[in-house]
């Protein structure tokens, strides 16, 4: 029973690892995608290694370099920022390249309209590029948001004390009901994911009613 | 005496930087868009081959020619959408050395003088028809919103479309979606307007609508540059007719001279091509 009660305790820790994650690699995946878009090289190229490096390399080892890695150098992350960062790291390569299309998705006529009036590249971006993009690439962030969820768990190997790792701590000490924690847990990914989902649904086909093309 | 361009603009430019460089045709500030040898690559495709033109204030040039023949192009290098190699230009009393990169004020000042109407209209879809005029009003001539609705219930009952301002582009027709451009493009008071096939993509009816509001326009003593196929709107509105080919200007003068008697041969064929479709 307290198994249970101890993986109800740990969402909380789960959510923060996901959306941590999330709004790290966001913030990341902004100054990667203008970088990788520039037709300066010396930033496009950079920014594309990353992305490939951030994608390419398993979360897991990622994980391991940033906590047992770092660690051994200057700066000291404890499992939760190492969590937090490694996933984040690897969400900037994914949510670059959902950005990279979703800008890709806008017509080029848009962006050639808001020159051809005399606007601000920041105003070009923010009121008409961006607000089409997020758009076209809504229903990628959501799925990719979904995956990050269950994801987070991966945050366990390196004792982010998060659903799975409680669920697993109970399990060694119990086998017999140990299982059941697990269940738990599954069912609470599920639980969690579903609103999710749904939101995301609802944004979508609002956007679709509004700004409709 | 003549007045040199140097003279027109001597808060933006200071003269000594290209006074030895204005050489060919720019000497007058009587035109409103001057070009002189422009010239434009895409690769290896040599696509502007030297073109020189003059618009006076408040005139209709049209420019017509068989597709490739670098029209667009042309249009689009005086708003600076596309970067030419080389040559000159003044716009508005703004000179532009064509071979340098532009600074970012310098383009900007530029474009605010140049308004632009697109074949495929290009509004934004996210914005409301009020939105897309009102929001470049706020952002270039920093107009407040009051201000800008305001404006812009003016034009949109100048093209006739004052009940659609709370419409998104996508529910109103293609030739609305055209005069709602047209409309967003006045908004910001340019001195020139730039128009690329603003017609071709809709049906006669249409298209018939957006010519009067162009016509329209003219009217009010706009400058206009207009590539377009409507030879009648070139023979009865426009004052210059422009006959490009191959990148180059082949031909051009008064529009009823030309269509009637043209001094080139492949002008006429161009002319009995489009005229018998
Ligand atoms: N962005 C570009 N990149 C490469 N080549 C281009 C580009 N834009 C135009 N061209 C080429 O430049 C030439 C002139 O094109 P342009 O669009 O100016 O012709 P046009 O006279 O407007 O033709 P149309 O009547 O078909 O619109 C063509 O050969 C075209 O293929
Ligand atoms: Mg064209």
């Amino acid at each position: 029973m307290s198994g249970f009660l101890a993986v109800l305790a740990a969402i909380p820790i789960t959510l923060l690892v996901t959306v941590g994650a999330f709004i790290v690699g966001f913030i990341l995946a902004l100054g990667l995608v203008l970088m990788r878009r520039s037709k300066h090289r010396w930033l496009s190229f950079p920014a594309r290694a990353f992305i490939d490096l951030a994608r390419g390399i398993p979360p897991i080892v990622w994980l391991f370099f940033l906590f047992f890695g770092l660690s051994m150098g200057a700066i000291k992350l404890d499992a939760l920022q190492a969590g937090i960062l490694g996933l984040g790291v690897v969400s900037s390569g994914y949510l670059a390249e959902i950005f990279r299309g979703g800008l890709l998705a806008v017509h080029r006529g848009q962006y050639e309209a808001g020159e051809a009036l005399g606007l601000s590249a920041w105003t070009r971006y923010s009121k008409i590029i961006a607000p089409q993009a997020f758009k076209a690439m809504l229903p990628a962030m959501a799925t990719y948001f979904i995956g990050l969820v269950k994801d987070s768990s991966i945050a366990s190997v390196i004792g982010v004390k998060e659903m799975v790792f409680t669920a697993n701590q109970y399990a060694r000490q119990d086998a017999e009901t140990g299982i059941y924690t697990f269940f738990l847990a599954a069912v609470i990914y599920i639980a969690v994911s579903i609103p999710f989902a749904v939101v995301a649904r609802r944004m979508e086909s609002k956007l679709q009613e509004s700004g409709a093309r | 005496m003549t007045e040199t361009i140097a003279e027109t603009q001597t808060e933006t430019v200071p003269k000594g930087r290209y006074s030895g460089k204005v050489d060919i045709g720019l000497k007058t500030p009587k035109y409103l868009v001057e070009l002189a040898q422009v010239s434009k690559h895409f690769g290896s495709n040599h696509v502007l081959k030297g073109v020189s033109l003059r618009v006076k204030p408040g005139e209709v040039c049209s420019i017509i020619g068989p597709s490739g023949a670098g029209k667009s192009t042309l249009l689009r290098c005086i708003n600076l959408l596309e970067t030419p190699d080389s040559g000159n230009m003044v716009v508005a009393g703004q000179y532009v050395d064509l071979g340098k990169p532009q600074d970012r004020r310098a383009l900007l000042s530029l474009r605010r003088n140049v308004g632009m109407v697109f074949q495929s209209f290009n509004l934004f879809p996210h914005l409301t028809v009020m939105d897309n005029i009102a929001l470049p009003q706020r952002r270039v001539l920093k107009r407040t919103e009051a201000e800008a609705k305001e404006h812009g219930m003016e034009l949109l009952e100048r093209v006739g479309l004052a009940d659609k301002a709370d419409s998104y582009p996508a529910k109103i027709s293609g030739g609305q979606q055209q005069r709602v451009a047209i409309a967003r493009a006045l908004a910001l008071e340019p001195k020139a307007m730039l128009f690329d096939e603003p017609t071709s993509a809709l049906d006669p009816e249409l298209a018939q609508e957006v010519l009067t509001v162009m016509k329209e326009v003219a009217s009010s003593g706009m400058t206009m540059l207009v590539v377009t196929h409507e030879m009648n709107f070139a023979r009865n509105v426009g004052d210059h007719l422009v006959v490009m080919e191959d990148g180059a200007i082949i031909e051009e003068g008064d529009p009823e001279q030309i269509m009637s008697d043209p001094a080139q041969e492949r002008t006429r064929q161009f002319l009995a091509a489009v005229i018998n479709h």
